[in-house]
């Protein structure tokens, strides 16, 4: 296998700053290495690379790339947690600037990045406490959390807390540290016992996931504590002023209302939601029965508007009085609808897996595919310890949740390494049955009616949380260069193009440190307000081009990181769970499957973003127009 | 869209017939009265106001949930947005009648007959006067300037026909900012309508922050202060003796606080022999 010739870490990290610092930076990484016990500062990367990469995934991955060996396993002290924000985060003055996310080596794929993402409070606390981002290597010898406290580190003993639930070992740190206002990120059980898919859960109603949590689970790191009084320093505050309000503007009409939370969520916006494994799609008034009596409260991010993440007091039925608590999407609606639950089952049981830490649809895609073998036959009791796996039996549901949560018996093991692993275990016609790509899971909704969606999670980093989905018309702020559409929704024609746009847009948004959700590129500035930000915060004078240029280096060097793993661009399409390619069941899109169009659709969108169509490897030229041409050694000869 | 212009400091103060008030009072815009509207049956504790202060005023983030010189505004109680369903603001009220700006020995507290009631950190001398005299509790003391801090109702923007920014930072529109006449009139309607009260309009004679409660104002962490005009107040002797023998704010500042007690003694009794005044 080829290597890469990366400049050494000395160099990425200079011991003294060459080159200004922009604005929007705290200009420090923490290192914190847990082998040794050792935690040590580490100036961030000249200016030159923070122009080309901004900060979030891309300048995570592209230290990963540099601190990564080939031959490393993600359970291994080598895989690191390499957390970034980025210059907008923080500042205060825009909504959404409150976006970390966190790369390392998939535990669920293994040969393709890690990308958990997380909102809240978690971004700005880590600035406040002076650091970009924190860069985790090593192993503790016993449970540990790392404090930050305004500049000074500290791990300390989690022993305590060892075991507990998300939310109550939130609750116990932030009293043991004594800060009301710290803010913490934490695993629960399941990141404890290794599950692939476990998530960081912080400020209740936020969670990074794509197995961040396993690695911290293998780390042995419970929990990370951070708070400060330290602000992002700002270039022009009178243009950052200006271009907040614009962006806020412009998010305006995504605003959330309370309204939305007596449904089902984001499925109602085509029209189809998972049911018994992925087999029924029609959403029915039952399935929000007594949501409209749960008293609900947005919770949201830190300094924006759009009101995502919501807490419900449980208004009706056998859990009246429960508090819950939720962030923007809502897969976990999906999730236990899927598994057969309804009404505030289904809010109980979301607030259950958040608590333990699991990625939801991990966890509705292989339940649901045992309860489906239990149906079938497949699966009896005796592998059950004796759970009888019928649809819609909350108490099965919870305790095989509980069980997959902390690896007990032979089918709580199989839950928690994967739908893959399981219908690999379970035989028969089991592996027909299974949905997932690339071993991860795909976000839980049923997107099979969508093309650019489907692409989406098809070419994702392997069940992570993909960036994109596409649009039917360009943004309004890219209509100076993008002329097309309207896209039809049962042609494939177009939608690989419209695909990487959005992927580009939704890349660059990350990496400048916010949120994807607080992102309304439909709106006219709705893009262009981002990018204006961003230049007043750092001080440079970014183009919507180059913001989007920003955010393609990110998609190639998420695919680089897979390739030098192993990884080709056919496994997008080969690699997957037959049933997510399976045409709709019923509905008002029955019959509709985007497998009629593929290979090719897969074909054109890496074709079309500078890759090789099957390796998916970028091509030379690609890497030189972007300036990565010390990946090199990773692209494809033209 | 252009950017707006962001006065780094309070425009100069257009003094104004003073009506025989023991402070200045200066005119920011156009003279007529604003207020604050605090809507507690809204708000939902996100404390997006408080951290919209710091960002507006450049305070230091964190130790956010009690007042303190890098913190004027805060929510109570003092806990995580989520754990709480009943909220309060806590910070200053811009009384009509400020008792913080009669007990200053330097008339470094100016009232704006637009609302606002400004510290002005260069004629501060650090005497801790007006720290125990506000009814509210909200003015604190730096340990760096040593100069008295608190909210300073954002002048510099309603002096450009802007809101203070805690206000258009709320995401949930529980709190807005206008004529005094028009939030006086939409406190009571929304008093009405979520069967709570108003607060603020007539204590210490009359604030320019009016709060719409659903609860008692304790459980909001609101104290119970007099309609009573610059209302009695409990400076510690020490304090007082401090004032009196202490080089307090160095020779200038002792120097400006003995000449203004000369040329004005009326202003003495405020501090030192103060009796309420009783409201119109």
């Amino acid at each position: 296998m080829a290597t890469t010739a990366p400049p050494p870490a000395a160099e990425l990290f200079p011991a003294v700053r060459r080159t200004p610092l922009p604005g929007g930076y705290m200009g420090k990484l923490l290192r914190v290495d847990l082998s040794s016990g050792r935690c040590w500062d580490e100036n961030l990367p000249e200016e030159p690379v923070l122009r080309k990469l901004w900060g979030g995934q891309a300048l995570a991955t592209y230290i990963l790339l540099h601190l990564l060996p080939l031959d490393a396993e993600p359970l291994s002290p080598e895989n690191p947690v390499i957390m970034m924000t980025g210059p907008v985060a923080g500042t205060g003055l825009t909504p959404g600037g409150t976006k970390m996310t966190a790369v390392f080596l998939s535990p669920a794929t293994h040969r393709t990045l890690g990308r958990a993402a997380t909102s809240g409070f978690w971004a700005s606390a880590l600035k406040e406490a002076g650091y970009d981002g924190i860069i985790i290597t090593g192993v503790a010898d016993r449970p540990t959390y790392i404090y930050v406290d305004d500049g000074r580190v500290e791990l300390r003993d989690a022993s305590r807390v060892w075991g507990l639930g998300t939310r109550a070992t939130e609750d116990a740190l932030r009293a043991e540290v004594g800060h009301q206002d710290a803010r913490v990120a934490a695993i629960g059980p399941a990141g404890e016992h290794l599950v692939h898919a476990a998530m960081l859960v912080n400020d209740y109603n936020h969670a990074a996931a794509h197995g961040v949590g396993t690695i911290l689970g293998y780390k042995k790191v419970k929990a990370i504590v951070a708070r400060g009084t330290q602000r992002p320093p700002i270039r022009d505050k009178a243009r950052l002023l200006d271009a907040g309000a614009r962006w806020r503007k412009a998010l305006k009409p995504l605003t959330f209302k309370i309204e939305a939370r007596h449904t089902v969520g984001h499925a109602r916006a085509w029209g189809a939601i998972t049911k018994r494994n992925w087999r029924e799609t029609i959403i029915t008034p039952e399935d929000a029965k007594g949501f409209d009596q749960n008293q609900i409260t947005p919770r949201p991010c830190f300094q924006c508007p759009r009101l995502c993440p919501w807490d419900a007091v449980i208004g009706e039925g056998p859990h009246k009085g429960t508090v819950v608590h939720f962030d923007a999407g809502s897969e976990w609606i999906d999730t236990f609808i899927n598994l057969g639950l309804q009404g505030n089952d289904v809010l109980y049981m979301a607030e259950r897996i958040n608590d333990l830490g699991i990625e939801c649809s991990h966890y509705a895609d292989g339940a649901g595919l045992a309860f489906e073998a239990w149906e079938k036959g497949l699966l009896g009791p005796d592998r059950t310890d004796g759970l009888e796996l019928t649809w819609g039996n909350l108490d099965a549901i919870e305790r095989l949740l509980e069980r997959c949560a902390r690896r007990e018996g032979w089918l709580g093991n199989l839950l928690a390494d994967g739908p893959k692993e399981l219908a690999e275990a379970l035989g028969g016609d089991a592996p027909k049955w299974v949905v997932h790509t690339k071993g991860g899971t795909p976000a839980q909704h049923d997107w099979r009616p969508l093309i650019g969606q489907m692409l989406r999670e098809l070419v994702a980093s392997g069940g992570m949380k993909p960036q994109g989905g596409g649009s039917k018309e360009p943004p309004p702020d890219l209509r100076y260069r993008e002329q097309w559409g309207p896209l039809a929704d049962d042609q494939p024609d177009g939608w690989a193009w419209s695909q990487i746009l959005s992927e580009q847009h939704r890349q660059f948004c990350g990496q400048m440190g916010a949120c994807w959700f607080a992102q309304n590129a439909n709106a006219p500035d709705g893009l262009n307000s981002m990018v204006d930000a961003l230049s007043a915060t750092t001080g440079w004078d970014v183009t919507l081009d180059e913001a989007l240029d920003t955010g393609h280096r990110s998609m190639l060097l998420q695919s680089i990181f897979a390739t030098q793993r192993g990884w080709r661009a056919e496994d997008d399409y080969t690699d997957v769970g037959p049933r997510f390619l399976e045409p709709v069941p019923d509905g008002k899109y029955q019959g509709f499957t985007i497998a009629r169009w593929l290979p090719d659709l897969i074909y054109e969108y890496y074709r079309l973003s500078g890759r090789h169509e099957r390796s998916g490897r970028p091509y030379r030229s690609t890497l030189a127009r972007l300036g990565l041409d010390e990946f090199d050694a990773w692209s494809e000869p033209e | 869209m252009t950017a707006a212009p962001i006065p780094t400091i309070a425009p100069p103060p257009m003094p104004v017939p003073t009506d025989g008030r023991p402070y200045p009072v200066a005119r920011l815009l156009d003279g007529q009265a604003r207020s604050i509207l605090f809507d507690a049956a809204k708000c939902i504790g996100c404390r997006q106001c408080v951290e919209a202060c710091k960002d507006w005023n450049e305070l230091p983030r964190g130790n956010s949930y009690t007042l303190n010189p890098s913190t004027w505004l805060v929510m109570e109680p003092p806990v995580l947005e989520g754990l709480a369903s009943v909220w309060g603001r806590h910070s200053c009220q811009h009384c009509e009648y400020p008792v913080c700006a009669a007990v200053c020995p330097v008339e470094a507290i100016t009232k704006y007959e637009e609302g606002p009631v400004v510290i002005d950190p260069v004629t501060c001398i650090g005497c801790e006067y007006c720290i125990h005299a506000c009814p509210w509790h909200v003015i604190s003391k730096s340990d760096v300037t040593g100069k008295a801090t608190k909210c300073t109702g954002c002048p510099e923007r309603v002096a450009v026909g802007q809101s203070p920014f805690c206000v258009q930072a709320c995401p949930v529109e529980a709190l807005d900012f206008g004529l005094t006449s028009a939030i006086a009139r939409q406190a009571e309607e929304r008093a009405a309508a979520v069967h709570g009260t108003v607060y603020g309009a007539r204590a210490a004679g009359g604030t320019h922050v009016l709060h719409v409660l659903t609860h008692a104002p304790a459980d909001h962490g609101l104290p119970r202060v007099s309609a009573r005009r610059y209302p009695k107040h409990h400076i510690p002797l020490g304090v007082k003796l401090g004032g009196l023998f202490r080089l307090t704010g160095g020779p200038r500042g002792k120097m400006r606080a003995v000449t203004n007690a000369i040329r004005k003694p009326w202003r003495l009794g405020y501090r030192y022999w103060h009796r309420p005044q009783r409201a119109d």
